[in-house]
């Protein structure tokens, strides 16, 4: 009986297989790298509040009767209380009948404030002309607990006056509009059994579009106010 | 013929009745103050209390300083970006309806059936780092700019009330 010899090849690794496993993981590892540069740019995926009262839990207004909706691109409110004011304004009068402060600040281009420097001749005139040189846009709300008046109502030529029901709360509201061509500051003011309320925005022009809150914005945030009650 | 009683009850009711139509027109001025002043700038006062009132305002407005009741370069340059952000004819003059644009921003500190001692309205604008105020005191005659510490420069002073409709910077005083 002849003897069989087998001859087994031992798997060989061609050169070209190498090649293409190092392409391969090459480019496998600059995708990775990639895309973790670019993540690390982005910022924090926004969290939007459910409720806008959110804003102001763990400051002394967080039991104040306020908005629980406000646009959803605010993101942080300012709260300042009686005690704050009063210190502002050389502690001339009593706590007791001071107002509460709640300032939300809107977000975007046209809502940063665009100053440089102070105002004077470094501001072009037709940048100065085209409303290029403008404040940070905010939302201002102030709560009188126990009040039941409003203040003097305003007139003037650019100035309208009108009452308008909230439908959610069904609150009649004061709503005074400064009309610039469109744009100027809107006061919204009413009262309810807890106390009266002011709510500012001033819609701004801006060389790119509107600054501020839409009326539309600021009748909504007022008829959330009296949800806390739901 | 009409008693000496009669023409006594007369008399006293005429007084009372011109005591009370006095006091509705007061309090009428002093609600009219802000949003009827004269106007502020080359088109009209260029010193006095309410070219503090104005600066006082486009100090929070737009970073004016010093407020010191001189109309100046400055101050119409903020005029015109103040009226230019909130759609007012941008002529660098502080009129009336640049006047109704700023009454509008001030806001009460206090409740509003209740009588604050000193400054009682407010206008705040959010700014970098914190914020820019300007407050102002409606007493019974007239309105008064409480210009605060930083921002004041002679011969305003700071934490007193600068009267609005006065021609001199001088502080408010009520029946006098």
């Amino acid at each position: 009986m002849a003897d069989v010899v087998t001859t087994i090849d031992e798997p060989r690794i061609r050169p070209e297989w190498l090649l293409g496993g190092a392409v391969t993981l090459l480019g496998a590892i600059i995708i990775i790298v990639v895309t973790l540069v670019i993540g690390a740019g982005e910022d924090e995926p926004a969290v939007v509040p459910a409720d806008a009262t959110e804003l102001t839990a763990g400051t002394c207004a967080e039991d104040l009767r306020q908005p629980h909706w406000v646009p959803d691109a605010v993101r942080r409110a300012v709260a300042e209380c009686p005690a704050d004011i009063s210190a502002g304004i050389g502690r001339t009068t009593a706590e007791d009948h001071l107002g509460t402060w709640i300032t939300y600040t809107l977000p975007g281009a046209d809502n940063v404030e665009t100053f440089r420097g102070g105002p004077g001749l470094a501001w072009p005139e037709e940048e100065v002309r085209s409303g290029a040189y403008h404040p940070a846009s905010a939302i201002t709300f102030v709560a009188y607990p126990g009040s039941a008046e409003l203040s003097d109502e305003l007139s003037g030529d650019n100035v309208t006056v009108e009452t308008q029901d909230l439908k959610e709360s069904g609150q009649d509201v004061r709503v005074t509009r400064v009309d610039n061509n469109g744009f100027g500051p809107v006061r919204l003011e009413w009262t309810d059994d807890a106390g009266s309320y002011v709510l500012l925005g001033t819609i701004g022009r801006t060389p790119t579009g509107n600054a501020g809150p839409t009326v539309a914005e600021l009748i909504r945030i007022a008829d959330s106010v009296a949800a806390e009650d739901e | 013929m009409p008693t000496t009683r009669t023409w006594l009850q007369a008399g006293g009711g005429t007084v009372a009745a011109a005591l009370i139509v006095a006091a509705v027109v007061q309090a009428m001025n002093s609600s009219a103050t802000w949003v009827s002043n004269d106007p502020v700038g080359e088109c009209g006062k260029t010193s006095g209390g309410e070219v503090v009132a104005a600066q006082n305002v486009l100090s929070a407005a737009t970073g004016l300083k010093p407020v010191d009741g001189s109309w100046d370069s400055e101050s119409e340059v903020a005029t015109k970006a103040f009226q230019a952000y909130n759609g007012l004819p941008v002529n660098g003059c502080v009129d009336t309806s640049t006047w109704v644009t700023m009454r509008a921003l001030a806001i009460s500190v206090c409740d509003p059936e209740y009588s604050c001692q000193g400054p009682d309205h407010r206008i705040r604008y959010a700014a970098p780092g914190g914020s820019r105020e300007a407050y102002f005191a409606e007493n019974d005659c007239d309105w008064g700019s409480y210009v605060q510490p930083g921002l004041a420069r002679s011969p305003v002073a700071s934490n007193k009330v600068i009267a609005l409709s006065r021609d001199a910077v001088t502080e408010i005083e009520c029946g006098g």
